[in-house]
């Protein structure tokens, strides 16, 4: 059995269920496997939030609620002395409050940022993906049905942004929504197998929109735009509102868009990805 | 010792509270068990993509939103009144002079018992109702601090103020303004408000909308008024289904950034501008439903003459016109108007469960109704055609009846839960948003009697305070969350609260809200979790209001709020206090009629289906009850009967009328109204033809030339009125909300990046918004989400805190309805307008004001009662919190092994 938790980039809309019922649990509160979370400046589960897009005719934002990856060879662990980072058998990472007294570098080892360091006790704190709470069998007995059971993050997503269960076994349901989405890994996580499976957390997105000569004030729709970046060709059209937009681009490169419509001289553009950006608005010529 | 599970209900959704020792251990969404009834199932298109149909059904857990979950933070709160206390400059005067009024706001207070609290209460009571008659107290609630159907306003409040005689303050519909004012005139449903009847649309939308026009709406923030977060994946599955949604907002608002397809930023208050440029797409190109408007039009050709620029003004209303005014380009309007008309488009418009902005502003009355004319263009109530905003509509059983609070038949101030119903014998009255300008004149004339369901001539009843051959209001009870956050121009509350014709003011609340500070006695009352009560998700009761409120949620859910732990520090419930006034005064049996709080939650019980379904000792045990939706439900599309032509079907509440009409004059749409012909020909804000009109503080106004920036102060997605960024620090760190700097959260003010560069801003910098009605410091948040001339800055701050107590001083508590004028939409109109507000902004260098949160005054109380009492930055930040379980967990623990 492996535990893990799938955070959906896509369907997480910064409610800020999870990081609530995340301090409720742990602010002011410890259990055995773990100090108590201060009443501020600690976000076992943080709602990280980006703007995305240079131009108000195309602004998104992506919202990844960022916690423990509980990483199968975890860096804190091994920034770790006395075998304060340890992992369970169920695969959750767990700093023990007492023997990482005074390491700052288990929270500094992070790459994520996700280990916190309390300056008052002097430990590193994290998400223990409320195992203290998984263990205990009288711990939501009433409900009758140990699979209600979850870490409190995931009780409270009204959305199943978060998901819960057994990474191991090909036919929970965490497995078989991981296997229907993208699965992203965080940039600073790359290459890293984790127990926390970040979905559908967006790279970066070109935009424009496609006007008939200005003169015209109409829309044109159905453009063909295409997009090449880094050897790959992405083709999209105009909608009903001109608009273009390609998503999931590879990130920091040069990119070349070309924009043709029958009748009207092409356009081109260059482009960087190094961020989201709306191109242009273009207005076509005869 | 084992937890004990209990369960409660608040604004945010149902809860369940898990209790070790006599403290809150912790807050829960309910998540229902195998012995919960199944959810409903709708069968209608799959996802993009998938096989010919899916089945939709909702998670098996109630879905409320993360301010419930801080309802136990709530009750250890650092704001939380620990007890009784006087204003210490106060006297009591045999005369009710020279109270030293003018230092209400500064002074200071003592601890007091409640016997010498309620004994001085009651002896002011007797001596003004003895020297001015029964019409010189008032009172005045916030909305939803707390819910259940006894501690409600409705209930148990307006029980004890119905008995003592009083003046009543009636509510403006603040959240809607313009739907109720306006869309009546236009299509009737004055018996909900001016909103719409969504029933089973949820249905509908799932298996034939294909454009979702989501104007001036955010319901990921908005919630649906009380729902959670119920219907969020509502909202998900028409996305995935590749519905197209298009929000049109001065703010690219939280459910847009994530989920539009298109956004729109207008410039604030031009909103019916854009309507108007839609309109003449559609008259020019044919692209409306003209069969429809033949048959259920009301001079249609009239308004459309004027769209086309044959009216009075001669202006035809094209999109390029319309571009002037709301800096949407031309091209963009026509195929925005063009995709409306060409698919099966739904949409919400900020009316009930939407509370947008643009109701909320000069021309909201006429957005109000161009929105309904617009939706009346495409055949409102077709399949996949009409208001519907994607919050509301979901299958419920409608044969199962538990009250809501709106409902006379679902409060303790009225028969048949009360034996007897409680009777008001003043006729006077104020009307809250001009509660200071009444006091402070001793004069004020008004129209309308707030909430208008009972029908739409009582939008023009006629109102002068005082009323003849009563006497002026010398005494105010407030009771109940703040308005310096949520009423207009507040800075003129601290000046009616200094006047020494209120010659007495009780402020009763749980926490030290931004008006407790201006009372003389403040009464402490208990949360939700610390008393008995009863009440149903989302259920606002059918009062003149809207019914079926709670087919915005998922689940039918009624719960027993149970008390989870006994009052903390010296607080009482809401009950305990009237009833000890009532006892006092000589009629405390006739206020009770012998029943406890648990022995009236229990007649709602009785008084309901609810009795029907499960027994009393099983529903208390359990703590909840779901009620189940029959697997082939009843179904009555909204507006569908209208449309398709057959008798009515739909479960409202509304008057009889003729079988196929609607509320309005004619029983049709009403193009040119003939219900303002009629009752207001000359009213200068709402024209019998809706007509944009450029707002009497907007962009074409003087003003503009000094204070150059629009101010928008939508409904506060982090927060429910004023509740809880006052006692949730936890909140205060949420980046899109607040800034925590030494000791203070400054509020987030967003702002272009093209004019924050003008003014030397960068994100994160502290800046001041002022206009001539005061000055507000917050903290900037440069962003292409705003258009270009827009500040946007959530309104209903629950922190007021002025760097000079006690005066018009600058604001660092993010109050900005300080800076939103007080003057009435119209002279007919009597609706609030906080989102045409101009003002200017500069990057603030002076002095950071130390912290000097007025609350901190409660540590002085607080310390005299007990030298180890808990600091509220104790609280705050450090481990007061804890201290204060330690402390109530030894006094249980003893207790219970005596």
């Amino acid at each position: 059995m492996r535990l893990g938790i799938a955070v959906d980039s896509r369907m997480c809309m910064a409610c800020y269920c999870c990081f609530t019922a995340c301090k409720d649990e742990h602010c002011g509160f410890a259990s055995k496997l773990s100090a108590a979370q201060p009443m501020m400046g600690q976000f076992w589960i943080d709602v990280r939030e980006w703007e995305r897009g240079d131009n108000s005719r195309k602004i998104k934002t992506a919202t990844v609620p960022t916690l423990c990856a509980h990483c199968t060879d975890p860096a804190c662990a091994k920034a770790a002395k006395n075998d304060a980072v340890y992992k369970r058998e169920d695969g959750i990472v767990i700093i023990d409050p007492e023997k990482s007294k005074g390491q700052k570098a288990i929270a500094d080892a992070c790459p994520i940022g996700a280990v916190y360091w309390n300056e008052e006790l002097e430990i590193p704190q994290k998400c223990t993906m409320c195992a203290e709470l998984l263990d205990d069998p009288e711990y939501l007995s009433y409900l009758g049905d140990a699979k209600l059971k979850k870490p409190r993050c995931v009780e409270a997503c009204p959305n199943n942004a978060l998901l819960f269960g057994d990474l191991d076994d090909p036919n929970s349901d965490i497995s078989k929504y991981i296997a229907s989405q993208r699965l992203t890994q965080l940039e600073a996580l790359a290459g890293q197998e984790t127990n926390v499976k970040y979905l559908n957390v967006p790279t970066v997105f070109l935009a424009g929109t496609v006007y008939y000569p200005a003169e015209q004030e109409e829309v044109f729709i159905g453009a063909k735009v295409k997009v090449e970046v880094d050897g790959q060709t992405f083709e999209t059209e105009t909608n009903y509102f001109g608009d273009w937009e390609v998503e999931w681009l590879p990130k920091n490169k040069d990119a070349k868009i070309t924009v043709t419509a029958d009748g009207y001289k092409p356009v081109s553009y260059s482009a960087k990805t190094d961020a989201d950006h709306y191109v242009d608005s273009t207005y076509l010529s005869k | 010792m084992a937890e004990k599970i209990t369960h409660s209900i608040c604004v945010g959704g149902p809860i369940a509270i898990h209790t070790v020792d006599g403290v809150i251990r912790r807050i829960r969404p309910i998540i229902f068990d195998n012995n919960d009834p199944k959810g409903w199932v709708i069968k209608a298109r799959s996802k993009v993509g998938g096989a010919q149909d899916a089945e939709y059904t909702p998670n098996r857990k109630a879905q409320p939103a993360f301010i419930a979950l801080t309802e136990k933070n709530r009750a250890y709160s650092y704001d939380r009144i620990r007890y009784p206390m006087i204003r210490e400059d106060f006297v009591e005067t045999p005369d009710g002079k020279n109270r030293n009024t003018e230092n209400r706001g500064k002074s200071e207070y003592r601890r007091a018992s409640w016997d010498e609290a309620l004994d001085l209460v009651a002896r002011e009571i007797k001596r003004l109702q003895a020297t001015y008659g029964k019409e010189t107290i008032t009172a005045c609630t916030g909305s939803h601090h707390s819910w259940g159907l006894v501690g409600y306003k409705l209930s148990t409040f307006a029980r004890f103020f119905r008995m003592l005689g009083y003046t009543e303050i009636k509510d403006n519909p603040d959240s809607w303004e313009g739907f109720t004012w306006g869309a009546p005139h236009t299509y009737g449903y004055y018996w909900r408000l001016g909103g719409t009847e969504a029933f089973d649309l949820l249905e509908d939308a799932l298996q034939n909308v294909e454009t979702m026009i989501m104007w001036s709406h955010d319901p990921d923030t908005t919630r649906g008024g009380y729902a959670g977060n119920e219907s969020t994946m509502w909202r998900h599955w028409l996305d995935d289904m590749g519905v197209q949604f298009i929000y049109i907002d001065p703010y690219n608002n939280f459910s847009s950034v994530k989920q539009a397809d298109k956004w729109f930023g207008p410039r604030p208050g031009t909103d019916a501008a854009l309507c108007e440029g839609i309109a003449h797409v559609w008259i020019t190109e044919g692209l409306y439903d003209k069969e429809y408007i033949a048959k259920h039009g009301h001079r249609f050709d009239e308004w459309a003459d004027y769209i086309l620029g044959k009216g009075v003004d001669k202006t035809p209303k094209d999109p390029k016109w319309a571009e002037e005014e709301t800096g949407i380009p031309a091209a963009d309007i026509k195929a925005l108007a063009r995709r409306w008309a060409t698919t099966k488009t739904m949409g919400g418009s900020g009316l009930r469960g939407g509370f947008g902005g643009v109701c909320r502003t000069a021309n909201g009355t006429e957005f109000a109704r161009l929105m309904v004319q617009l939706f009346a263009m495409q055949g409102m109530g077709k399949p996949g055609q009409n208001i519907w905003s994607g919050t509301t509509g979901a299958p419920m059983d409608y044969n199962f009846w538990f009250g809501g609070y709106s409902d006379p038949l679902s409060q303790i101030a009225n028969q048949p839960i009360a034996d007897k119903t409680a009777v008001n014998p003043v006729t006077q009255k104020l009307y809250r948003p001009n509660v200071p300008d009444a006091i402070l004149d001793g004069h004020y004339e008004w129209y309308g009697e707030g909430f208008c369901g009972g029908g739409i001539d009582l939008e023009f009843t006629e109102h002068i305070y005082p009323e003849p051959g009563y006497n002026k209001v010398h005494m105010f009870w407030r009771y109940g969350g703040t308005f310096m956050g949520t009423m207009l121009d507040t800075n003129k509350w601290i000046k009616m609260y200094q006047s020494p014709e209120l010659e007495f003011v009780v402020n009763q609340d749980i926490h030290f809200h931004g008006e407790a500070r201006f009372a003389d006695v403040i009464l402490p009352a208990c949360t939700n979790l610390e008393r008995y009560d009863i009440g149903e998700l989302c259920n606002s009761g059918n009062g003149g209001y809207q019914s079926h409120s709670q087919t915005g949620n998922s689940w039918q859910v009624v719960v027993f709020q149970d008390k989870a732990i006994e009052p903390l520090w010296d607080s009482q419930s809401d009950y305990w206090i009237f009833a000890q006034v009532a006892e006092r005064l000589g009629w405390g049996k006739d206020f009770t009629e012998g029943r406890t709080e648990l022995d009236w939650c229990k007649r709602f019980w009785e008084k309901s289906d609810l009795c029907e379904r499960i027994s009393w000792e099983d529903f208390t045990k359990k703590g909840y009850y779901v009620a189940p939706v029959p697997e082939n439900w009843e179904r009555h599309p909204g507006f569908r009967w209208f449309a398709e032509g057959y008798p009515c079907d739909t479960p409202n509440h509304k008057p009889f009328q003729e079988e196929g009409k609607l509320g309005t004059f004619t029983g049709k749409f009403e193009f040119v109204s003939e219900s303002l012909l009629y009752f207001a020909p000359d009213d200068e804000a709402r024209t019998p033809i809706a007509t944009y009109k450029p707002s009497w503080e907007g962009h074409r106004s003087i003003k503009a030339r000094k204070y150059p920036f629009h101010l928008i102060t939508p409904h506060p997605r982090f927060d429910y009125h004023t509740q809880h960024n006052s006692s949730t620090p936890w909140i205060w760190e949420i980046p899109e909300n607040r800034k925590y700097i030494e000791g203070n959260p400054y509020l987030v003010a967003r702002i272009h990046p093209e004019k924050a560069a003008e003014k030397g801003i960068k994100d994160g910098d502290l800046i001041l918004l002022f206009n001539e009605r005061g000055s507000v410091l917050c903290v900037a948040r440069v962003t292409y989400r705003v258009e270009v001339n827009t500040i946007h800055a959530y309104g209903s701050s629950g922190i007021y805190n002025p760097t000079v107590p006690g005066e018009a001083s600058m604001d660092i508590g993010g109050c900005v309805n300080i800076l939103s004028p007080g003057k009435l939409m119209g002279s007919k109109v009597p609706g609030m307008a906080p989102n045409s507000t101009l003002l200017d902004v500069v990057k603030y260098e002076g002095e950071v004001p130390k912290t000097q949160y007025f609350e901190y005054k409660l540590d002085k109380v607080a310390l005299q009662a007990d030298p180890d009492a808990e600091t509220c930055v104790e609280i705050i930040e450090g481990h007061g919190f804890e201290k204060i379980q330690a402390k109530v967990k030894a006094a249980y623990v003893g207790k219970v092994s005596e």
